[in-house]
């Protein structure tokens, strides 16, 4: 028996477990677009590693939500808004989407502030880069094909691992974020409550169940399937949260403690040049480019579908720009608008990118206890309903962010 | 017309005018040949669970409020049983597959309709406007549903007409009518597609192998490998014995080499060979696309004799319109067509009445050299030689042109996030 030949048990595997990735480390790539790399950005800036603690419970909680979006999607087969559809009826299917579309928009919009902040970084004005990028994306997309775009983008996710280098290059103190990963600390004032929900809004944003769980179906995966599509979850999420302690990391050391105000992903790119080096500021800038161009494309082409999804639209024989115009017009405008508001003289594009991330964080809640009762009906999932462990740590989560998003609105309202 | 729509989450209360819960389901079966579904019994929901009434204690089915005729504590509950449809449970809100429009659609809403003195479910409303009239807002969906629409197809489609898909059947009705075994292939395979791979499963699982067969043969190869993915190897092979081998082979070609190989060993000899040959060809040349069902005869037939010989073999083949003659030592040496045989004379020797100059391809030739050669002599099907005038097959014109002109089923987009 040749070396080769013995390996073949675990050549299968790796076969197998290659067909089936996707999915899981996509979405969680999406997941650190424009929003989330201000968010981090600030939050490093403004904090330096005060909020690092909360990195590993994000994480954890990510996994979690994830998980169970991935585990409906084998299981039933069926994308998370056709399940909210079928078992919830239309009224609330209306109202969570109708939620869900705003906050898409609102996401988009701030995917479009990343083009032009990235852009502006390297001296394009944005009258120029955010029209360009909307045509391009929209191509992409139209004229040709997810899969094509999905290639793209995976290559380009490597483009993400430029954080991880501007984190070094801003040579930061490893024992000093050791330190800080471990001691949880809580203040009771607007920026820093709004900044804290604004992370895990960011990172486990709504749209990321229903794109995924869209994704696995599409994907044709099933229960066989299971146990390599939770590596990839778990990979994924794992990725996407480390990506983002590194983004607060390069902030922390650089901004944080000489002490400058920044207000956008672009003012920490230009403010880590002269503190950690030209290239940690390009790297960046190109990191938040490739972010806000993959998430552009993906969020409208998400919307869209779960909408048509829900209300059984344009499942009919031939899906072209003529026979889908239902599918295609939610699409395109979600794309003229993002890149329109953007366009408008709005004082403060950073504004709009946090805005959205905090949208996230008060919708989440909602899609959570609604996946939470779908993944606990015995009729739907069988054998697969979630564990009692799994379903007080998911409660937990919830219950946590509910909480985390009415201080945010007190706090906000007292301020 | 009264909608079920109308009915779900109304307060229900017995002859003393004791509220007694809401409605939460409607309960139908479907009995003997008609084939819309009686209500049998309306689902109550309690506090403490839900009680199930027989539809003859109800007084009337309006919808303020829904009055029985007895009191509460005088009528017999229904108890439900495995053959009963749960009208909300397993059908509002749920995909179905319009047999009549091929499509699949969402069922928007349910039309009840009274029929002597019993209620029946007679329609599927699939409409925008019966969304509307579930989002609460009935006098706008009024309105609307006045004015006639333009749309091609009709958004409300009968019973008859729809199938549901089996995960939402009650057991008994989890064996498919005939009526997707009536449908044609090649619309069988759109609607396959347009449903989640789970469901498509789900259906494949319950058709014969030979509709199973003509459905695989419509649609792409990519797509054929993945619907089969899941099936029992034995019936797989049962299938690919009844595809034409051209298609047979497609399919193999994109399964991974192991089961490939075991679903060869798996098929009857004759058809595993004939899927071999063609496996060893290049797929986009002439040996890869060709037909190896085809019919030859000896020139020294006679006109009677072929008739004769076609009536005994030729089911078999995938067209007879051109039959081919072969000397003693099988080279191809002429051919006629379904015309020249029948206006022969019974007597007249094949070499006598037989086309001696032929248009053929090489084995090797490409898929465009067939579609052109076909297109330029006007042929349906083009006979396929080796060096040696050996015949190996024939391409014809649909495999040709399937590349060249892609059918309507290549034309949409792929899924989204494939």
């Amino acid at each position: 028996m040749t070396i080769w030949q013995r390996l073949k048990p675990i050549r299968i595997r790796l076969a197998l477990l290659l067909a089936v990735v996707g999915p899981g480390i996509i979405t969680a790539n999406v997941d650190n677009d424009a929003g989330g790399i201000t968010t981090y950005s600030v939050s490093g800036a403004h904090y330096g590693y005060a909020l690092l603690w909360m990195m590993p419970l994000v994480a954890i909680a990510l996994i979690i939500v994830q998980e169970m979006s991935a585990r409906l999607g084998v299981v039933t087969g069926k994308g998370l808004a056709d399940l909210i559809r079928e078992r919830m009826g239309v009224r609330i299917t209306t109202l969570i989407l109708a939620l869900l579309v705003f906050v898409n928009l609102a996401n988009t919009v701030s995917e479009f502030a990343g083009v032009a902040a990235s852009m502006e970084i390297f001296g394009v004005s944005k009258y120029i880069s955010v029209p360009l990028a909307a045509i391009a994306v929209w191509f992409l997309i139209v004229k040709g094909s997810y899969k094509i775009v999905e290639r793209v983008f995976l290559v380009a996710s490597a483009i993400y691992l430029s954080y991880v280098a501007s984190g070094f290059l801003a040579a930061p103190d490893w024992s000093e974020v050791g330190h800080a990963l471990a001691t949880p600390s809580f203040h009771l004032d607007v920026g820093y409550v709004t900044i804290f929900v604004t992370i895990i809004g960011t990172t486990i944003a709504p749209w990321m169940q229903f794109y995924q769980q869209s994704s696995i179906v599409d994907k044709g995966l099933q229960v066989k399937d299971y146990a390599y599509e939770r590596v990839d979850v778990v990979i994924g999420s794992l990725f996407a949260v480390f990506v983002a302690s590194f983004i607060t990391i390069a902030c922390a050391d650089t901004i944080f403690r000489s002490g400058l105000n920044i207000e956008t992903a672009k003012d920490a790119a230009l403010a880590l040049g002269p503190l950690a080096g030209k290239y940690a500021s390009t790297l960046f800038a190109l990191g938040l480019l490739n972010a806000s161009l993959f998430s552009a494309a993906i969020l409208p082409l998400s919307t869209a579908y779960t909408v048509c999804e829900a209300f059984g639209w344009e499942n009919s024989v031939s899906r072209d720009l003529k026979d889908a115009p239902i599918f295609f017009g939610i699409y395109t405008a979600l794309i003229i608008l993002g890149a329109a508001i953007i366009l408008l003289p709005i004082k403060s594009l950073i504004q709009a990118m946090l805005i959205s991330q905090t949208f996230n964080g008060v919708l989440l809640p909602v899609i959570l206890i609604t996946m939470l009762a779908l993944i606990n009906d015995k009729r739907l999932m069988g054998k697969f309903i979630n564990g009692r462990v799994f379903n007080i740590m998911a409660w937990v989560t919830v219950i946590a962010l509910i909480l985390l998003a009415a201080i945010l609105i007190v706090v906000t309202f007292i301020a | 017309m009264l909608y079920a729509s109308e009915f779900i989450g109304r307060p229900v209360a017995d002859a003393d005018g004791k509220r007694i819960g809401k409605l939460k389901d409607i309960l139908a079966i479907r009995h003997g040949d008609v084939p819309h579904p009686q209500v049998v019994a309306i689902e109550v929901k309690q506090p403490a669970g839900s009680i199930f009434i027989p539809i003859n204690e109800v007084a009337a089915l309006i919808s303020l409020a829904i009055p029985l005729k007895k009191k509460f504590s005088e009528i017999s509950q229904y108890t439900p049983g495995q053959d009963d449809l749960h009208l909300v449970r397993d059908v509002l809100d749920k995909q179905i597959i319009d047999t009549d429009g091929m499509r699949v659609v969402r069922v928007n809403d349910l039309e009840l309709t009274r029929v002597n003195g019993s209620i029946y479910v007679a329609n599927v409303d699939i409409s925008g406007v019966g969304l509307i009239r579930r989002l609460g807002l009935g006098s706008l969906a009024n309105r609307l549903s006045a004015r006639p629409h333009a749309s091609e197809l009709p958004s409300i489609i009968s019973w008859d007409n729809i199938e549901l898909l089996s995960g939402d059947q009650p057991m008994r009705l989890k064996v498919p009518s005939s009526k997707m075994a009536d449908l044609h292939p090649a619309d069988l395979a759109e609607i396959l597609s347009d449903l989640s791979r789970q469901e498509s499963t789900k259906i494949l699982e319950n058709l014969d192998i030979e509709t199973l067969a003509d459905a695989l043969e419509e649609v792409e190869p990519e797509f054929q490998a993945s619907l089969i993915e899941h099936m029992a190897d034995d019936r797989v092979a049962d299938v690919l014995e009844e595809m034409a081998p051209d298609e047979a082979a497609d399919l193999l070609a994109e399964l991974p080499q192991d089961r490939k190989h075991e679903l060869l060993e798996l098929m009857e000899d004759e058809e595993a060979e004939d899927v071999r040959k063609l496996l060893t060809y290049p797929e986009d040349t002439a040996g890869g696309i060709m037909n190896t069902e085809y019919f030859i005869v000896p020139s020294y037939f006679t006109a009677s004799q072929v008739i004769d010989q076609l009536r005994k073999t030729a089911p078999e083949a995938e067209t007879i319109y051109y039959i081919y003659v072969a000397d003693q030592d099988e080279h191809l040496v002429g051919v006629f067509s379904l015309r020249q045989l029948v206006l022969a004379q019974p007597e007249a020797l094949v070499m006598d009445f037989m086309e001696k100059r032929m248009v053929t391809v090489d084995v090797l030739d490409s898929q465009e050299d067939c579609a052109q050669v076909i297109s330029k002599y006007n042929l349906l099907a083009v006979p396929v030689v080796d060096e040696d005038k050996h015949m190996h097959g024939i391409v014809t014109a649909d495999d040709a042109l399937d590349k060249i002109i892609p059918t309507a089923w290549k034309k949409r987009l792929p899924r989204f996030y494939q």
